[in-house]
């Protein structure tokens, strides 16, 4: 929870449509209550899952998952958590929630204090400001999920949806200009917040200097359109703490990931991007076994590969990853023990025209220990292939003909000094 | 018998294995054993081709050597030659006419071995490491496909200096596969990138991956007019991925199974989970066999979606496989794969390829 772009809202089961803090209880709902076999008590994963299991076992045929509502019986859907739900149940869900949350929040406004109904009089200047601070805050509404509902008591946003601010306060000069066109939807929705604005952000003018990230606006913009319904509540609270600090936010994606230090000192100025992937964060090593995987697969950052490479995920209490925790390749690793990259003769072996040849490609420096004349010489005296590697062709500038065909055609390749070195050392080593 | 300059242990007999007066679990499948094996992890497999008469097979190893052997009927492996490059060969493969090898290597270059007269000549330079080579085989060209840690996939007339294409990768190449017209590169960050090989190669489409892990390996398969309609992923989280690319029903055909892992039922303890560091699918059955880090082999049939074999546990990890052209023979390479790091790796350690029966142990299971 807390990555925006999965799913914006908390995990439910598609097949009773109930709502739960975690994926992981999700799923762990589903197997006990909906992938259960009947008669072995066996949990399965899925619904088809389930299926497969009654048929090869007890040769029995099930055709609709237990404990479902109806319309959700479907046991050829493969849900799994939150995974699989059809798109269209996922924007009926996401409507109801709205409307829900909009419900609430209309209710709960009435129920404000006088003092907040006054004081939507002095939304004027600040409703700009307000506007901004909701996408910010509605940025943070879905950031700040981890065990906070979307239409949470104010208390407990301020942390969270500070978190959601980093990404757009690198503490750059006022813009606040620029906000409006960035939330088009905003003012109209934030008037009955705007009533909150006042009483939450004592620090507000001080705090427009920072709204300016505009690379950030983008991420929020959609954000808030989206999730203001949802979090119209958290967003006055969430407001306050959020500009004030703004000036030291930044705080890196595990603050995102549910840390409740309001403060941040970590000034690193993160792309907008970073928030989502864990990838980025060389650094940070995740640990739970779903957060980094579960990243977006399409839009992935580049990744830090030449710096030091992102860790994995490794370990659960129930399973355990026999990988290192870099997260490159075994081979990669590997191939940087010191013994492969001599790119030289190993002990008791001899070459066939590997060095003079790997040098045209411009191996040169590794290859300075290795004078290419050496091993072409020796080589064909060896024969230990039973037929002598004849003239080492290959694309020798020299004028070998690369692969016995005519002229040759090398002329792209580079043709230095190391180049004019081969012709008189390989003639005498390759003819015989 | 040995050509190769080093000693085999194991003398020159191709059952090596009934010789042994170890019970140590290197060869707990009792599968013939090939003589002169390298001398470091092996990292590719290679079976002839069905244009060739008789059964050859090429490995690849990080002892910077490529090796050749031939492979009887009564089982017996006859080392036949060896090449090298200036650094470990990551990946290997054949012409089409089984006249010509292709070996990839660490020192960024590939090269063309004419196994007639035992030359080899580069053909083909990247900027990084060259992971994945493949013959392609095409009705109105030929040519190499050339996959780089440098994010690059090349594509290389043998006899020229320059590539004939150069394709931007969005990371590492990790894994490719290649049956004409469809290849798969699975990259770096879980990227999976699917090219179509009509008159020229073009990058078909990006696929989101199916595996929330590494990529490790991937294999392509066919449908029953033999024609490519898919491919097997692994990943090092003990899991393959079955992805069809254009399936009637994608969230019912594509699938993924677990796979390499210990401790099946049991609860108690955490159960470790294994890379799959290769795939290969049975030229007639279809059925596919991973291999990985756990040092087991695995057959599957991926459309009645069950197992059909699983190996004893080898004392090494299992790093290379491939079935021959007529699916009789199961070629695996136990080597050390590094999965524990660089605290469990013993150069001394001897390095193996087995090959095994697998006429039988890959028929389909007939479908309920």
């Amino acid at each position: 929870m807390g990555r925006k772009k999965k799913k914006q809202m908390k995990p439910w089961c598609w097949y009773c449509n109930r709502d739960f803090d975690d994926e992981k209880i999700l799923i762990q709902h589903q197997k006990a209550k909906h992938f259960k076999c009947h008669i072995c008590h066996k949990k399965l994963y899925t619904g088809p899952g389930l299926a497969i299991h009654c048929m090869q076992v007890h040769k029995e045929t099930i055709d609709s998952v237990p404990n479902a509502i109806p319309g959700r019986t479907d046991i050829e859907l493969e849900i799994y958590g939150m995974e699989g739900i059809p798109d269209k149940d996922m924007q009926e869900r996401r409507r109801t929630l709205e409307q829900k949350s909009q419900e609430s929040q209309k209710k709960k406004s009435n129920n404000q204090d006088d003092s907040d109904e006054s004081d939507d009089d002095e939304a004027g200047p600040s409703a700009q400001q307000v506007a901004v601070v909701q996408a910010q805050a509605g940025y943070a509404g879905p950031m700040a999920q981890p065990g906070i509902p979307p239409v949470a008591g104010g208390p407990v946003i301020p942390p969270a949806g500070y978190q959601g601010m980093p990404p757009m306060m690198p503490g750059v000069p006022p813009m606040m200009h620029g906000m409006p066109p960035a939330m088009p939807g905003m003012p109209p929705g934030m008037m009955p917040m705007g009533g909150m604005m006042p009483p939450m952000m004592p620090g507000i003018p001080p705090v427009p200097p920072h709204i300016p990230p505009r690379p950030g606006i983008p991420h929020m913009a959609p954000a808030p359109a989206v999730t203001r319904p949802a979090a119209p509540a958290a967003q006055p609270a969430v407001t306050k703490p959020l500009f004030p600090s703004a000036a030291q936010a930044q705080q890196t994606v595990p603050g995102v990931a549910g840390a409740s230090s309001s403060l941040s000192t970590a000034a690193s100025t993160d792309p907008p991007k970073a928030t989502f992937p864990a990838y980025t964060q060389p650094s940070v090593s995740s640990s739970s076994t779903s957060s980094n995987p579960s990243s977006s697969t399409v839009a992935k950052p580049p990744a830090t590969v030449t710096s030091k490479p992102a860790t994995l995920t490794t370990t659960s209490a129930t399973s355990k990853l026999i990988h290192p925790d870099e997260d490159i390749s075994l081979e990669e690793m590997k191939a940087q023990l010191p013994r492969y990259q001599r790119l030289a003769p190993r002990p008791g072996q001899a070459h066939v025209a590997a060095p003079p040849v790997a040098a045209v490609g411009g191996i040169m420096p590794p290859q300075q220990g290795l004078p290419p004349q050496q091993p072409g010489m020796r080589h064909p005296i060896h024969g230990q292939y039973g037929a002598p590697p004849q003239g080492m062709p290959g694309y020798m500038p020299g004028g070998m003909p690369p692969y016995g065909q005519g002229p040759p055609m090398v002329p792209p390749y580079q043709g230095g000094p190391p180049m004019g070195m081969r012709p008189p050392v390989m003639s005498p080593a390759g003819r015989y | 018998m040995s050509l190769f300059g080093t000693s085999s242990g194991f003398g020159t007999g191709g059952t090596g294995v009934f010789g042994s007066t170890t019970t140590d679990s290197h060869n707990p499948m009792k599968d013939v054993e090939v003589t002169s094996p390298p001398d470091d992890s092996i990292s590719c497999l290679a079976f002839s081709p069905p244009t060739m008469p008789g059964n050859f097979l090429i490995g690849g190893s990080w002892a910077n050597d490529v090796r050749c052997w031939e492979v009887q009927d009564n089982g017996q492996t006859v080392p036949k030659a060896q090449q090298m490059h200036t650094g470990p060969v990551l990946d290997a493969c054949w012409s089409d006419d089984g006249s010509k090898v292709f070996t990839a290597s660490c020192d960024k270059t590939a090269k063309m071995w004419d196994l007639n007269s035992n030359q080899a000549i580069q053909i083909a330079q990247h900027d990084g490491p060259i992971k994945a080579i493949h013959w392609i085989k095409a009705p109105n060209y030929s040519c190499i496909m050339t996959g780089s840690w440098d994010k690059t996939l090349k594509f290389w007339d043998t006899r020229s200096p320059n590539p004939m294409m150069s394709l931007q990768m969005p990371e590492r190449c990790y894994c490719a596969d290649v049956v004409y017209p469809m290849a798969v590169v699975a990259t770096a960050e879980r990227g999976l990138i699917v090219y179509q090989l009509e008159n020229q190669p073009s990058e078909f489409r990006r696929i989101d991956s199916p595996l929330k892990h590494q990529h490790r390996c991937v294999a392509i398969f066919k449908d029953k007019q033999n024609k490519p309609t898919g491919f097997a992923l692994g990943s090092i989280e003990g899991r393959v991925a079955i992805h069809y690319i254009n399936p009637p029903n994608p969230a019912k055909d594509n699938f993924t199974f677990k796979c390499h892992r210990s401790n099946g039922t049991n609860t108690t303890t955490p159960q470790d989970i294994y890379a799959v560091n290769a795939i290969a699918f049975h030229p007639v059955h279809g059925t596919l066999a991973t291999v990985g880090s756990d040092g087991r082999f695995s057959f599957w049939d991926k459309d009645a979606r069950t197992k059909l074999k699983t190996s004893e546990q080898l004392d090494q990890p299992i790093t290379a496989c491939c079935f021959n052209q007529n699916g009789n023979i199961f070629a695996y390479a136990s080597s050390y794969d590094w999965s524990k790091g660089h605290e469990y790796y013993n150069p001394q350690k001897k390095n193996y390829i087995f090959l095994r029966n697998a006429a039988e142990e890959l028929k389909p299971r007939n479908k309920k």
